[in-house]
């Protein structure tokens, strides 16, 4: 190099690239509750009906399990899970409580639309223990979404119905043009999916929650078409580092 | 689901805005929408009860004295003589028949049903089966109304499998497969149960004699139809989510008080049958178990008081579920109830503290591996694992969305193919990208690999050092085998024959097990720090760029990074991207060289040449005005001075 002090190269930009901002927030997501003493399980993204329906008290009569919403496999013998709680399932059926699960990861639903898409992700959990009460779902929740949008987010909680909890409720963020978005899902895990896990639920109880990671990440990243994510266009995923 | 403030708030006699019935509905967990005076209202699939004018009257008596004013007909009744058996009683357990003849179709409607058409706006269609429509609506019960003229013979309910087209009474016809609950007419499909009536026995504007059908059916052989046979129809919206089991005799009395408030009736006989019963469920109260459900401590007083207001009825020490409510089954059930009475937003938070539990080899290697590709400029992608194509051992999908996604890939590099040519389309010409999934295929049975694919294509990075250089097979190995000498990665080059396209940079590619990731990887110390905010993202433009390069050759080193700041520096919302893309110090000649490349785009129309002109124009103009530094090849030096 030469002796002239000013004789120095330009500075090298060496192109970093970016996580997947979808994978981002899954990462994100499951780190915080990780942190808050969660143990993560892992399950396939191919379930049997028995998982991913009949365990959860989804009734074979239910919408959901129709061909026009879940897709199904060869010849009917597997499906395409619908959503992360198989894993949870598959979790308790190995361990006794207390137990605390978190699954993340792919999901599919028959939607292709500018707000669905057949694949999307999910981060449920499952904790389950002596006395678990919806006012202790309540102080779960708001440490995640306090974590997630700020202590300053406003909430509430609407009564919802999912098979698989019993209370059940959604959860709402009021944004900062004043409308109330969707957020995520939770409730008291219906008794009889503790006990189709052979959990005695005159002993235990347990609490649940779910959320959809492209939702959340479509609203702290500023994304309104949610296809966006998946067009795996350079100028989009650069934005992210 | 539409219904007006109107038909509600003359219930209720505190009289309360529609902005409190509002609230009281949102906290009861009926989420709905304002229209003018309108609720348009979207129900859980377990509350069909309120699927009606008196289903959410029934739930906000929770808040407010409810007044029915909805007389019905309490005198005896003649038996209805029909020829009608029913060969499915599990799916219809319950039914009823009412036979009504009236002098004089009237020509306008009065009171509760003028209301109904007027309030939300509805087309009218005939006097009977307006009024179907319009207990349905208050009821929650839909009924089928047939022409009393049209149904001479035997009249049979049952589930079949009759293949037949079927004429419904919106002049649809549909080819009925599988299994279907039906009512037969001398063997003929004349009404599709719970689904639509037929057009052969349907009512019209004349019809003066009707017979009128009220039914349970199990939602179980419902569910589907509609969607099946594309038909939309409020009845199936109910039965599918249930309708009270015991209400088909009120509902009809009811559909006789308001004919007789139109027309005089001429005669009339009515006919129930009960093929099951249908026993109420009891729960034994336990208020300790709902104050340990929801977390809180209420008296039993209190927590009977807010049954009672929803209709649930307390008998010795047991809740009696009204049949309306077929959601509710267990004391679980029962605390949502008190929850929700109390509001869900009111029930105090209970610390929560879970045990910590264990994470440690959680993706250890996966992660090192997607740091060490992001240090090295790689992105990471998503794809959806439906491909068109049958790869041996491909796991075909039932029900695909469309014929070109029937299968699920068995290898992640196609899908990495195609969002290389898809950015090789928008003009990229470094392209880094990978992906880590789990792809699945059949072999007697369902085989899972999680696998890493690595794709790149055109010039190593966008700086002075990488730009010359090409992605190739040895710039792989030799990235690689910094980190894990003793892996051996198959890159390979992907030939571009089969591929659409006119580019002509080689493509190297490799796939994984992740399993095969020897540990050695996780001594690599990564350098990339990921984001911690959450980047506001800025719409992308779909539109073509244009692209300028500009050398300058500087004898006054000292200036050197005045014009590196100033160039990479510039703004300006045409110019995406700078970037030094070659350097050179020729130290005999004293001189640097040193090229920029200017990226221009616009987010509006077509970038023009006029545009770019005016935006070089000015860098020159300041760039030649800087001592010491000129842009060689520069014909018109001056005219920028």
């Amino acid at each position: 190099m030469p002796e002239d002090k000013h004789i120095l190269p330009p500075e090298l930009f060496k192109d970093r690239g970016s996580l997947h901002p979808i994978n981002h927030m899954k990462d994100s997501i499951m780190d915080l509750l990780i942190s808050f003493g969660f143990e993560i399980v892992d399950g396939p993204e191919i379930e049997t009906e028995e998982f991913n329906f009949d365990m959860l008290n989804i009734k074979k009569s239910h919408p959901a399990r129709q061909m026009h919403d879940t897709f199904y496999v060869e010849n009917k013998s597997n499906l395409l899970r619908t959503h992360t709680s198989p894993v949870q399932i598959r979790g308790m059926l190995e361990k006794k409580p207390p137990l605390a699960f978190i699954s993340g990861g792919k999901v599919y639903r028959k939607d292709d639309d500018a707000t669905h898409l057949p694949m999307f992700h999910q981060v449920e959990g499952i904790y389950v223990d002596e006395h678990v009460s919806f006012a202790q779902l309540k102080d779960l929740i708001y440490k995640i979404i306090y974590s997630l949008f700020g202590e300053e987010v406003e909430l509430r909680f609407r009564p919802s119905y999912f098979p698989f909890t019993e209370p059940s409720a959604e959860v709402d963020i009021l944004s900062k043009e004043g409308k109330w978005l969707e957020i995520l899902g939770c409730g008291i895990v219906n008794p009889v999916v503790l006990e189709n896990c052979s959990i005695d639920s005159n002993n235990f109880s347990g609490l649940a929650f779910g959320l959809g990671i492209e939702r959340i990440a479509m609203l702290k990243h500023g994304v309104t078409d949610i296809r966006e994510f998946y067009k795996s266009n350079l100028d989009f995923l650069r934005q992210f580092k | 689901m539409k219904i007006a403030y109107s038909h509600l708030v003359k219930h209720i006699a505190e009289c309360p805005s529609i902005e409190q019935v509002s609230d009281s509905l949102f906290q009861l967990g009926h989420e709905h929408e304002i229209d003018g005076n309108i609720f348009d209202m979207e129900f859980t699939p377990n509350r069909g009860d309120c699927l009606s004018i008196n289903g959410l009257l029934r739930d906000l008596a929770t808040f407010y004295t409810i007044k029915l004013n909805q007389d019905i007909y309490n005198e005896k009744l003649d038996q209805l003589e029909i020829d009608f058996e029913n060969l499915s009683e599990d799916i219809c357990p319950q039914i009823s028949f009412l036979k009504l003849e009236i002098e004089q179709v009237p020509e306008s409607y009065k009171g509760s049903l003028n209301n109904y058409f007027i309030e939300l706006g509805l087309n009218k269609n005939n006097f009977f089966t307006d009024i179907s429509n319009y207990l349905s609506y208050e009821t929650g019960q839909p009924t089928h109304c047939y022409d009393a003229n049209r149904m001479e013979g035997k009249l049979l309910f049952q589930e079949t499998s009759k293949n037949e087209i079927f004429e419904t009474l919106l002049d649809k016809k549909i080819n009925l497969t599988n299994k279907n609950a039906v009512f037969l007419l001398n063997n003929k499909v004349i009404n599709l149960a719970g689904i639509v009536g037929g057009k052969d026995t349907s009512c019209s504007a004349n019809t003066k004699t009707v017979l009128v059908e009220c039914a349970f059916f199990q939602p179980e052989a419902i569910i589907g139809k509609s969607i099946k046979y594309d038909i939309q129809s409020d009845a199936s919206h109910k039965f599918e989510r249930g309708v009270d089991p015991k209400c088909q005799d009120m509902v009809l009395r009811r559909l006789i008080n308001i004919v007789s408030q139109h027309a005089n009736i001429k005669n009339m006989s009515m006919i129930s049958y009960n093929f099951k019963d249908n026993p109420s469920i009891k729960i034994p109260i336990n208020i300790q178990k709902i104050n340990e459900i929801v977390g809180i401590n209420i008296s039993e007083k209190e927590y009977l008081n807010y049954l009672s207001k929803l209709g649930f009825i307390i008998e010795n020490n047991f809740i009696v579920v009204p049949s309306f409510r077929n959601d509710i089954k267990t004391q679980n059930d029962l605390a949502e109830e008190v929850a929700r009475v109390i509001g869900y937003d009111n029930i105090n938070i209970s610390n929560i503290n879970i045990p910590r539990n264990k994470n440690e080899d959680y993706k250890n290697i996966e992660n090192k591996l997607r740091y060490f590709l992001l240090d090295n400029g790689f992105y990471e992608v998503i794809n959806a694992p439906f491909v068109s194509l049958p790869i041996k051992g491909a796991i075909k999908v039932d029900n695909p969305l469309d014929s070109n996604r029937e299968f699920l890939r068995t290898n992640v590099t196609n899908s990495l193919i195609d969002n290389l040519l898809y950015n090789e389309r928008r003009q990229k010409d470094s392209i880094k990208l990978f992906e880590i999934s789990d792809v699945y295929s059949f072999d007697d049975g369902v085989i899972r690999n999680r696998k890493l694919s690595i794709i790149g294509s055109g010039r190593v990075g966008l700086n002075f050092e990488d730009f010359s250089k090409k992605i190739n097979k040895k710039y792989f190995n030799e990235l690689f085998y910094e980190i894990l000498p003793s892996q051996k990665f198959s890159f390979h080059t992907i030939s571009r024959d089969k591929l659409i396209t006119k580019v002509k940079n080689e493509i190297i590619g490799c796939e994984i097990n992740i399993d095969e990731i020897p540990s050695e990887i996780l001594s690599y110390k990564e350098q990339v720090k990921l984001p911690s905010t959450f980047i506001q993202y800025t719409p992308i433009s779909e539109l073509p760029y244009s692209k300028r390069d500009l050398s300058f050759s500087i004898q006054d080193f000292s200036k050197c990074k005045l014009l590196e700041r100033y160039i990479l520096e510039f703004q300006n919302d045409l110019l995406k991207e700078a970037f030094v893309f070659d350097y050179f110090y020729n130290e005999k000649k004293a001189e640097i060289k040193i090229g920029f490349r200017l990226i221009f785009q616009s987010t509006e129309s077509t970038i023009k040449e006029s545009q770019i002109t005016n935006i070089m124009d000015v860098i020159i103009k300041h760039t030649n005005n800087i001592e010491g530094i000129n842009i060689p090849g520069l014909k018109y030096s001056r005219d920028y001075n």
